[in-house]
């Protein structure tokens, strides 16, 4: 074929992709769950350009209401509340994200692992990977939490340990099935290392539902921040964050501080809600009719 | 298999699984944080009180001999005693049993009447606004951390409105007598209506809140699975009898799509534990997850160990019990 020609049809089918993705009842779902992650990521990014206060200070009398110079008010040091959630967005997706990288980095592996080789290591993984799984996930992040102690990597690894056995799980699945199609018999037969096999041939077909628990994970790992850092094992104040600036609003809550509950929780909807829409969106476009029984 | 056999054999299918559970707690408790004397007495105490307190405690044998003191105590129903109040953790936490109880069985039923009848509705009415309405609900309230919503609670029926109290589990002194421990319970078992009612009221607020942040997957699970249950032939089979819409929908497409909905169910147990310890620590609700919390602070490890064994352990019971149901439900689970 002529490159140019190449080039157009190529192009030609991206462009019907999109659309059929856009027009798809799925696909605006996941792009709606990709705006509301731009707009947090840039917050994030940009939180010093666009506070208005530093977000740890003093900067007007303490429990002011919504008004115009803090448009959230401010808390029960003076602080403002805008930039607080502004800043606090940082945090929370600084800590799942990482949180999110060591859960994959730990289950990914086992599960490649557990699902290629089978036998007595793969049962014994198992075993191990559904219990933790079955344990309520928050209960062990405060438990693991509460050795490590404070700190952006100890509760990164606190969650992390919560969601290994996701990973593991589906990998593993997917793994042990992939295991006996034709093109990893074809490479076996041609003489392909196990390696080879396991990284050239298995990886990259079970890689898109890695995606799609990936942005689903992030979407609890912040729910699990936040509710870390509400209980009061977090980031140490006064780095803001979402989940203690609750608890600190819940002590005045008798004095009808509205503003101070209100807004970083509004923050954590929109962004759980964020990542919810586009990997439920991701999902059920790339596997129609799976996921409507769970 | 009869379903005694098959009852016998999950209970002994549940023994690793709570080896590997009670290895995990151990491995978490007792081998990363070190010492936990030094850290109940702080790095100034004498050398020889800490050697002491290790001593007593057997913190000084080696690990390997520590796990199995330590799943031996626990066979024998032993959770050690509090660092910090010198009782032993099962009291304690068996004092506090019955508000988690309580607690979470009042939300999961909360969540069970939104789940079956938002869910049931939405798949008869598959794709319209309605069905929308509810894959919107079950999306958006999965977003909402449990802990904001019992806070918007507590300002909205508690310090706006006046209607009910936003912390504790009674008044002081209108306690009823103690039977179960589960306050509503035991007053309305006595007809001691007054503390019934304020046992009620308390309740109201925790496990509306718990319930609703746990019903998103009730509906979501009920949805789907009534949807498929419905396109089957003996629904159609069921209508052509001229049997009634509502006996047709309630009795023969839930009864048969309850069995995938009951084992998911297992699974999301551990959610309604999950929450309801978010949901005591805002409610000031006496359970075991406010235990777990105040324990972290006082850095009362044993105690926190204990608390989270018997986590553990309910999960495991429960998930043992719904599968033994689902047994019973269908008999095919058995083969």
């Amino acid at each position: 074929m002529d490159r140019t020609v190449e080039v157009k049809f190529l192009s030609a089918s991206i462009g019907r992709a999109f659309r059929k993705f856009f027009r798809s009842g799925s696909g605006k779902m996941a792009f709606t769950g990709a705006v509301i992650l731009i707009i947090f990521l840039l917050a994030a990014v940009f939180a010093e350009q666009i506070a208005p206060y530093d977000p740890t200070v003093r900067s007007g009398k303490a429990f002011l209401s919504p008004n115009s110079e803090h448009i959230f008010g401010t808390d029960n040091l003076g602080r403002d509340m805008f930039s607080r959630v502004l800043y606090g967005s940082r945090i929370a997706l600084l800590i799942a994200f990482i949180a999110v990288l060591i859960a994959a980095a730990v289950g990914i592996p086992l599960g490649l692992l557990s699902g290629y080789v089978g036998g007595p290591l793969d049962r014994v993984l198992v075993l191990i990977m559904d219990a933790v799984y079955s344990f309520p996930g928050l209960i062990l992040a405060i438990a693991v939490a509460a050795v490590l102690g404070t700190g952006v990597i100890n509760i990164a690894v606190s969650i992390a340990v919560v969601y290994a056995p996701t990973y593991f799980r589906v990998i593993r699945n997917q793994v042990s099935s992939i295991k006996s199609e034709l093109y990893v018999e074809a490479a076996k037969a041609i003489g392909a290392k196990n390696w080879t096999i396991l990284l050239r041939y298995v990886l990259p077909n079970v890689l898109p539902s890695v995606v799609v628990v990936l942005s689903m994970n992030l979407a609890d790992a912040i729910m699990v921040e936040a509710g870390l850092s509400f209980l009061g094992l977090g980031i140490a104040p006064p780095t803001p964050d979402w989940g203690y600036d609750l608890s600190n609003g819940q002590r005045f809550i008798l004095m009808n501080d509205w503003w101070m509950i209100m807004f970083p929780g509004l923050a954590i909807i929109v962004l759980v809600l964020g990542f919810s829409l586009f990997s439920e969106g991701l999902n059920e476009y790339l596997n129609p009719n799976v996921g409507e029984r769970e | 298999m009869s379903l005694k056999t098959y009852i016998i054999a999950r209970i002994l299918l549940a023994v690793p699984m709570v080896l590997i559970l009670l290895t995990v707690v151990f491995v978490i408790m007792r081998v990363i944080p070190g010492d936990p004397v030094l850290t109940l007495l702080g790095g100034k105490a004498p050398i020889e009180v800490i050697e002491a307190k290790r001593h007593e405690l057997g913190l000084d044998k080696p690990i390997i001999v520590q796990y199995g003191e330590y799943l031996l105590n626990l066979f024998k129903g032993d959770l050690g005693k509090s660092l910090l109040t010198e009782r032993p953790i099962i009291e304690e936490l068996g004092d506090r049993l019955p508000a988690t109880v309580e607690l979470t069985i009042m939300g999961f039923i909360i969540a069970l009447v939104i789940g079956i009848f938002w869910g049931v509705e939405a798949a008869r009415r598959h794709d319209t606004a309605f069905d929308l309405s509810a894959r919107v609900y079950s999306i958006f309230i999965y977003s909402v951390p449990v802990f904001w919503l019992g806070m918007v609670f507590q300002l909205v029926f508690g310090v706006w409105l006046k209607w009910l109290p936003v912390a504790g589990r009674i008044p002081p002194l209108m306690e009823p007598k103690h039977i179960t421990g589960m306050y509503l319970f035991d007053a309305l078992l006595t007809a001691n209506w007054d503390s019934a009612r304020e046992a009620l009221r308390h309740l109201i607020l925790p496990s509306v809140t718990l319930g609703l942040v746990i019903s998103s997957v009730f509906v979501r699970m009920v949805r789907g699975n009534m949807v498929l249950s419905l396109s089957q032939d003996f629904v159609k089979a069921a209508r052509a009898r001229g049997i009634k819409e509502r006996a047709v929908v309630y009795r023969h497409a839930l009864k048969n799509a309850m069995v995938p909905i009951m084992t998911v169910l297992g699974l999301q147990l551990a959610l309604l534990f999950a929450g309801a310890v978010l949901t005591e620590t805002t409610f000031s609700w006496p359970g075991i997850g406010t235990y777990l919390i105040q324990k972290i602070r006082y850095r009362d490890f044993m105690a926190v160990q204990g608390a989270i064994v018997i986590y553990a352990l309910i999960v495991v019971t429960l998930s043992i019990v719904v599968d033994i149901v689902n047994a019973w439900i269908d008999p095919r689970i058995r083969y």
